[in-house]
């Protein structure tokens, strides 16, 4: 019990005062200052093991780091990982608008596309192209079930670098055709009615006004899929490819130098998605222009 | 000039439009009124074949919307052919639907050549703001945007959706005074709201719709004054 209503009165109005005098201070967190330390001494010893343990061998690792034989696969590297993302995007996008179709036929066709090559593991399809020949010893153009006009041996009209594009480009176009449909169907509603409204033709309706609001959800998505494809490509060393995992593997072979060789790989690969990260990181802010307030 | 007869338009087991008919005369204002869910907008978005009807047609200057008449039948036009016919017909929504990755002029453009864009936004006032982005606009500037491309096309008829319905009370004359221009200088135009001050002022006709019928129609001083229906008293009772 306060001893009179007046004098509460007046000591709340003095709390109050003195309350809004006071400084501020912000919660505080050791626990966080902790583990920084703890991180901090692991990723001191992980530094300093890359420097004074031999076995990571950095004289080999420089001596091959910029080879010409490295450099060239890692030019295959990149040739794959082009072909596959352009081709594979450009199949997608057919793919894409057949399952978004309002024809029943071709939405089937584009399901099932998307069903088969992504039941089929990449390794097992590029083996299949690599070994077409044996199924089909040449290949014609001409009247189905009739007369051929022209006619070629299998193994002239796909090498195994021609297996090894169709098979990345197939089966990136089956997860590129799921990422523009999730991306398309994202647009919302309205905008496809303010199109048609205006008349804007079919073609044009999707490729000024519906793809370009797309490409915000499809982006982090796609660039998912081209740095996991780009890494990917490293699955076509089992064709005999000249790409980079199948040339550091080559020279460990003759030389023995596993790790240091496989670091050569692996820094490149860190390179080269950190320049496709940061590519990313523009093109996401060239579709996101509208955003801007 | 526009022609609406025997509309009937059912969403599932639900009969929207039972029977609409409307002639609009060229440079006439017609001004719809009605309760929520009485099919006031699925009316204009069947004139513009955003909705295909089940029953009746639509025409404009005599040629049928979304449809071709061939040997007693009406056969539906392909959609190139339907886009081609929606740029004869201005559609105003009640959201706007500006598209976001384009700056205002580009909206405009996007239907119509750059310095005729560049006039159409100068006529609802906003030249300064043609390198803005929708979402750099107020709701208001928004909606005049929109009408701008809606007007780019040059359409004979505008269809206005209740245009100042998502719009803060303070912003709804700015666009108000855009259609009154347009009244003034002859555009016909076909508009839902539920602004009957404005409807009064501009409208030469007004028509009041129920329940998938017209209920009747009238100028707005025998409608809104001298309202023969009981429906349109105890609407107009809930609104005034």
């Amino acid at each position: 019990m306060p001893p009179s209503g007046t004098l509460t009165v007046v000591s709340t109005k003095d709390r109050s005062v003195v309350l809004a005098s006071l400084p501020v201070v912000a919660a505080r967190h050791p626990w966080r200052w902790v583990g920084v330390a703890a991180v901090l001494v692991l990723a001191a010893q992980f530094v300093h093991g890359l420097v004074t343990n031999p076995a990571w061998d950095w004289p080999t690792f420089a001596r091959y780091f910029t080879a010409q034989s490295i450099l060239t696969a890692v030019g295959t590297t990149i040739l794959l990982t082009v072909l596959g993302t352009v081709l594979g995007f450009a199949l997608g996008i057919v793919v894409a608008v057949l399952r978004l179709s309002k024809s029943p036929f071709l939405q089937a066709v584009g399901w099932t596309y998307v069903w088969a090559f992504r039941s089929i593991p990449l390794i097992v399809q590029l083996l299949f192209w690599f070994n077409i020949s044996y199924l089909y010893q040449r290949l014609s153009l001409g009247i189905p079930f009739g007369p051929e006009f022209v006619s070629f041996e299998t193994v002239e009209l796909i090498s195994p670098m021609g297996a090894a594009v169709l098979g990345l480009a197939l089966h990136q176009a089956a997860y590129a055709a799921e990422i523009v449909r999730s991306g398309v169907i994202s647009v919302d509603r309205g905008q496809l009615e303010a199109a048609a409204a205006l008349g804007i033709p079919k073609f044009r309706q999707f490729r000024r006004i519906v793809l370009p609001q797309a490409m915000r959800a499809i982006l982090p998505n796609a660039a998912n899929e081209v740095i996991s494809l780009f890494k990917g490509t490293s699955v076509v060393s089992v064709m005999a490819i000249g790409e980079l995992f199948y040339q550091v593997q080559v020279i460990y072979g003759r030389n023995a130098r596993v790790v240091a060789l496989l670091m050569v790989a692996t820094v490149w690969y860190i390179i080269l998605t950190t320049l496709l990260s940061i590519g990313q990181h523009y093109v996401e802010r060239y579709f996101a222009r509208g955003d801007r307030r | 000039m526009i022609e609406v007869l025997g509309v009937h338009k059912s969403f599932g087991s639900n009969e929207v439009l039972r029977g609409v008919s409307l002639d609009v005369a060229a440079g006439e204002v017609v001004v719809v009124l009605g309760p929520s869910g009485s099919g006031k907008s699925t009316l204009l978005r069947t004139i513009n074949h955003l909705e295909k009807v089940d029953r009746g047609f639509v025409s404009i200057d005599g040629d049928l919307v979304g449809y071709r008449q061939h040997k007693g039948k009406l056969h539906e036009l392909k959609e190139r052919e339907i886009l081609k016919q929606r740029r004869h017909i201005g559609f105003v929504f009640q959201n706007f639907n500006l598209f976001p990755h384009l700056t205002a002029l580009e909206n405009i453009a996007e239907v119509a050549p750059l310095a005729d864009a560049r006039q159409f936004l100068a006529r609802v006032g906003l030249a300064d703001k043609e390198d803005s982005y929708p979402r750099q606009l107020s709701g208001g500037q928004q909606q005049r945007v929109a009408i701008a491309r809606a007007l780019a096309t040059r359409p004979k008829v505008v269809l206005f959706d209740e245009p100042t319905s998502a719009l803060d009370p303070e912003l709804v004359g700015e666009v108000l005074d855009v259609l009154r221009d347009l009244a003034r200088t002859g555009t016909t135009m076909i508009v839902v709201t539920h602004e009957i001050g404005f409807a009064r002022e501009v409208a030469d006709r007004i028509v009041f719709i129920d329940q998938g019928v017209i209920v009747e129609q009238g100028t707005p001083a025998e409608v809104l004054d001298h309202p023969a229906h009981e429906r349109t008293r105890a609407f107009l009772s809930k609104v005034l």
